[in-house]
């Protein structure tokens, strides 16, 4: 028993998704299709990214939630200045302001010490405004058809490009996580800030670099989007920071900090993702959609619950973990 | 024991004592000095500002549970889907139970929410931010099946008139922030309760050691939320004049724990303040009316709000750092 739920700890929300996925091929013919499941996939792959960034940030012992401020900040910059310059230098300064952003959370948060709920909260506010005030409050069209190949094309006419970069900085962030010093300072200034102090990490940099982090991984997601309809919306995506969150948390990864689990994160991005087609199969509507996010949150976080007691006790009574 | 009264204070230990007595109530004064400046006419009138501080109680009132909540360490993120679900379930059935009934409905819906989440955290064990965080969604998706995404308007005279008539001069909904409060204060400083919601706060595992039933303690205090949720629900719907199933409370969680939080009482738990509450409450209020008022850009209010809000949690960071204490 304490062995398989060893294993489930890493590989819980993988189990979901095969249930989902034997469920869905028996509902329903079209999930059999090659295009549907990558469709599924890239739906996912947003919420995904952005939540690869969050389980640093959890980790770290803190949060974000002016991830969706971030996208919409991206969105107009990149609608102002494509006319002008072009794509690629209006991507990379873009990504490079939303960094920024990100740079300007973690030092207030780590210099002057505001709490990541209201310090992330109130750039949440005042960047929305921002991007509102840059454009007048109005969705700004983008002209140059081309920049479409950048988030809605298919690599070997099959697979969607927003799949790829979710590929990309999975790896990326998973070995930064786990294979590098940067990444075990970040898991320990999570478990315990003030060790990590003494033992002489510089918290500081570790801190704000992940803010930078997340930031950057909103921003991607960001282009994506604003590539896909050609728009750029001050306001994109609202409500977006908390289904991030969810996904983070359902992937397994503790509040409490200096634990994340990014493989769980990256599959609880496609759950999600598959709960949401079922439901479309169903004909329900959208309300339906919040309700089982809802649930199953609590129902992976109930599991997970009994797990962890279960560990625990079965540790009281000397069976060796 | 140190009789705190004689030990001597330098001139920065008692800069940083002024600063956590007086540095909101200096905030709200240079704010509402600010705009009487500014726009005198339309500002600095009575009216106004009883028009200003009948707003804020819809913050205010549901900012109170939340303080004892973050006290005792927990987190309420479903505040803002709980406000509308009672809020429909309360305004959906008025016609049949009259107003009176309609209200009284609203307030048990919202204590007995709050009675779930109490529940969920301490008997499931689920932590408080991910279980109110899965209640965000499930609330709202209540509320909107429940009604069918469609706004329950409210006919009822008697539950109009709660958020929208006078008494002796001032609108009810003041008479029922104060109420609140006076209850609420009673609670935390003449009860033992209060006494056990500060222990938990500060930890855990000794109050449950000295003979605290935790968990009921947090019970409650969930419950007390979904309580001054309902009073809260009951006020918005009334000055609304109906109850939407999207729009209401949407991203109130947010304004509710901000002005705790900026009312001074720590995340970390265990301390907390009553007064800060409400004063960050007017705070918020008084910055959004003057800012109206003086047409500032919708947009620049959103840049200023954000930017008011970490300048006044930076000064009460001042204020430890003066004070020599570290968080």
């Amino acid at each position: 028993m304490v062995k398989f739920l060893k294993v489930y700890e890493k590989i819980g929300i993988f189990i979901l998704i095969v249930a989902a996925s034997i469920f869905l091929t028996i509902v329903s013919p079209n999930f059999r299709n090659i295009d549907t499941i990558l469709g599924i996939i890239m739906q996912g792959s947003y919420g995904a990214i952005i939540a690869v960034g969050m389980t640093l940030a959890i980790t770290s012992g803190g949060f974000d939630l002016s991830v969706e401020a971030v996208m919409g900040f991206t969105s107009v910059i990149l609608a102002m200045l494509i006319p002008q310059m072009g794509f690629t230098l209006s991507i990379i300064i873009a990504i490079l302001a939303s960094c920024f952003v990100g740079m300007v959370n973690g030092v207030l948060i780590t210099k002057v010490g505001i709490s990541p709920l209201i310090m992330t909260l109130a750039m949440q506010v005042i960047l929305r405004g921002t991007s509102l005030l840059i454009t007048g409050g109005r969705q700004v069209v983008i002209a140059q058809k081309s920049f479409m190949t950048i988030g809605a094309s298919k690599v070997f006419n099959i697979i969607p490009t927003p799949i790829i970069y979710m590929v990309v900085i999975f790896i990326a962030f998973y070995l930064l996580l786990n294979q590098t010093t940067f990444g075990r300072h970040i898991a320990a200034v999570g478990s315990n800030e003030q060790a990590a102090r003494m033992s002489g990490l510089n918290v500081t940099i570790i801190k704000t670099l992940v803010y930078v982090l997340v930031a950057f991984t909103a921003s991607i997601v960001g282009v994506i989007r604003t590539s896909q309809t050609l728009i750029g919306i001050p306001t994109m995506a609202p409500g977006f920071t908390l289904n991030v969150l969810t996904i983070a948390i359902l992937g397994g990864t503790s509040l409490a900090g200096g634990k994340g689990n990014l493989i769980g994160t990256f599959f609880a991005g496609i759950f999600i993702s598959m709960i949401y087609y079922g439901l479309n199969l169903l004909n329900v509507q959208i309300f339906y959609q919040f309700l089982s996010v809802g649930l199953v949150l609590l129902f992976a976080l109930f599991v997970d619950g009994l797990r962890i007691r279960y560990l625990e006790s079965a540790k009281v009574k000397g069976i060796r973990i | 024991m140190i009789d705190e009264s004689k030990v001597e204070l330098n001139s920065k230990q008692k800069a940083g004592n002024f600063i956590g007595s007086f540095g909101l109530i200096i905030i709200l004064l240079v704010i509402f000095g600010l705009f009487s400046f500014l726009i005198p006419g339309v500002y600095f009138t009575w009216v106004n500002l009883r028009d200003m501080i009948r707003f804020s109680s819809f913050v205010g009132i549901g900012a109170i549970g939340m303080t004892f909540c973050i006290m005792t360490g927990n987190f309420d993120i479903s505040v803002g889907s709980m406000l509308a679900l009672a809020g429909v379930l309360g305004a959906s059935l008025a016609p049949r139970i009259s107003g009176v009934g309609g209200v009284i409905v609203t307030i048990i819906v919202g204590l007995f929410l709050g009675f779930i989440n109490g529940v969920f955290v301490t008997k499931l064990k689920i932590p408080a931010f991910i279980t109110t965080l899965g209640m965000l969604f499930v609330f709202r998706a209540i509320a909107y099946i429940y009604t069918n995404n469609t706004p329950q308007y409210i006919q009822d005279r008697f539950w109009i008139s709660i958020g929208n008539k006078t008494f002796l001069g001032l609108p009810i909904p003041i008479y029922i922030m104060a109420v609140c409060y006076g209850i609420a204060y009673l609670l935390l400083k003449k009860s033992p309760v209060g006494r056990y919601i500060i222990a938990v706060g500060t930890n855990s595992r000794a109050a449950t050691l000295s003979g605290i039933n935790v968990d009921n303690i947090k019970i409650l205090v969930f419950t007390l939320i979904g309580l001054f949720v309902g009073i809260a629900a009951v006020i918005n719907a009334s000055m609304l004049g109906a109850a939407n199933p999207g729009m209401m409370g949407d991203g109130w969680e947010f304004q509710v724990i901000t002005a705790v939080v900026l009312g001074g009482t720590a995340l970390s738990g265990g301390s907390g303040s009553l007064g800060g509450t409400l004063l960050a409450a007017l705070i918020i209020i008084f910055l959004k009316t003057g800012m109206s008022n003086a047409q500032v850009n919708s947009y620049w209010q959103q840049v200023a709000t954000g930017l008011v809000l970490i300048f006044a949690v930076s000064i009460n960071k001042l204020k430890f750092w003066l004070i020599g204490q570290t968080q």
